[in-house]
């Protein structure tokens, strides 16, 4: 009885351990597309300009965020505050990640990784697809990025990217939404993680 | 020929824009300050529109911010932007009361030395006395259009946001028009005042959240 017990358990923990949110009652179907693309912060010639809300544990606090496109691969990311100071300043060239500047309260190696691994998720072009999944109006591609994976989420009909969800094997990280009307541009973002309580609201600064 | 030609021309430009500033000495110093120091004791009030732009180097164009800014003496302040977004901060004894489009806060900058010092600077370069601060080493330069003073700040956790700051004055009536934040990456913020009214009534409502 013991023995019966402890095997139901331990299937039930394993098979629980094994079904990710993400990927609950979509269908894996066959694919022939090799990459996937995130096309909002891919263009060279604009100066992608957000207003930022960020809360944090119930506190909130705003600021700008600059995002530039300085080659192939390469993205320089700023976070400014409302009257101009610069919070920090990175950039990504492939897998090298340079800190130009910090401020002093936020140089913690925690909050470095997080925003380091955000923006880089947020910026990425594009992902070597692992498998392919469908449901009623969309398609996702799974890709992986160093231990964890990445589920893009395209809309059928144009293929627009709605969605990125960064998981572990078992669990949901971070969600990054987009919102977008013109061609390949992000009017709002939301990135929301679910192991900590942190939300980071943009949106695009309109034109004049 | 020609290109030797330009050149010279250039030259000739670059140096004669060179010499459109040059250093005070020590009497136009003195005379300068004691001007914008009676102005700003005259000024009771200033409400005035501005316009922020955001240099970085690797942009395109400069981000662009702009809306209101009060002043009540001694040291109430509200900074108020409108375009492209709404967001405003009154400063207010030890406290910052935010509105980021709707969402309010309140930051406590009490036992902040490092805020209060900023929070200090902006009051004081709104008025434009901030000479006596011991904190900066300042120097004076002149024009034909403004008087310029530069502040390099002594403190290097200061400096490590701020590398300089400069504040560019009206010669008539010594009134700060432009503010400059030079970083040390030296991207810089600039922000220049129009419409400036001074001393009208202003209800002290206005600086609540």
């Amino acid at each position: 009885m013991i023995r019966f017990l402890a095997i139901s358990f331990l299937s039930i923990f394993t098979l629980a351990s094994c079904s990710l949110k993400t990927t609950e009652g979509l269908r894996q179907v066959h694919f022939n597309k090799i990459e996937v693309e995130n096309p909002y912060f891919s263009n060279a010639e604009i100066d992608y300009v957000y207003k930022a809300k960020i809360e944090i544990y119930k506190k909130n606090f705003g600021g700008i965020l600059i995002i530039k496109k300085l080659g192939p691969e390469n993205h320089r990311v700023v976070f400014t505050t409302e009257f101009g100071s610069t919070l920090f300043d990175f950039e990504f060239e492939g897998d090298t990640f340079t800190k130009h500047f910090i401020t002093e309260d936020l140089d913690k190696k925690i909050i470095v990784n997080i925003l380091k691994d955000d923006f880089k998720l947020l910026v990425n072009e594009s992902a070597k697809v692992l498998a392919v999944y469908e449901s009623k109006n969309q398609r996702i591609y799974k890709t992986e990025s160093d231990e964890s994976f990445n589920f893009y989420f395209l809309e059928d009909n144009l293929e627009k990217l709605e969605k990125i969800v960064n998981t572990s094997k078992t669990k949901e990280k971070v969600v990054i939404d987009f919102t977008s009307s013109e061609e390949n541009i992000a009017e709002a973002i939301v990135i929301q993680h679910n192991n900590i309580k942190l939300k980071i609201d943009l949106e695009k600064f309109k034109k004049e | 020929m020609r290109s030797y030609f330009l050149f010279l021309l250039f030259i000739f430009i670059g140096s004669s824009i060179q010499a459109q500033e040059s250093e005070m000495n020590t009497s136009e110093i003195t005379s300068f300050k004691e001007k914008v120091i009676a102005s700003a004791k005259s000024t009771k009030t200033i409400k005035t529109d501005f316009v922020q732009f955001k240099h970085l180097d690797f942009l395109a164009d400069d981000v662009k911010t702009s809306g209101k800014m009060v002043f009540k003496a001694p040291n109430l302040v509200k900074w108020e932007y409108t375009n492209p977004y709404k967001y405003s901060v009154i400063f207010k004894e030890d406290q910052l009361l935010i509105n980021d489009g709707g969402t309010k806060s309140k930051v406590d900058i009490g036992n902040s030395k490092l805020f209060k010092k900023l929070n200090q600077l902006i009051v004081n370069s709104v008025k434009g006395n901030m000479f006596s601060d011991s904190d900066f080493m300042v120097s004076f330069f002149k024009s034909s259009k403004y008087n310029k003073a530069v502040f390099v700040p002594k403190d290097s956790k200061i400096a490590s946001y701020i590398a300089s700051f400069e504040l560019l004055f009206n010669k008539d009536d010594a009134q700060v028009y432009e503010v400059k934040m030079i970083e040390p990456s030296e991207d810089f913020t600039r922000i220049v005042f129009t419409n400036r009214v001074l001393n009208n009534t202003i209800n002290d409502s206005i600086f609540s959240n």
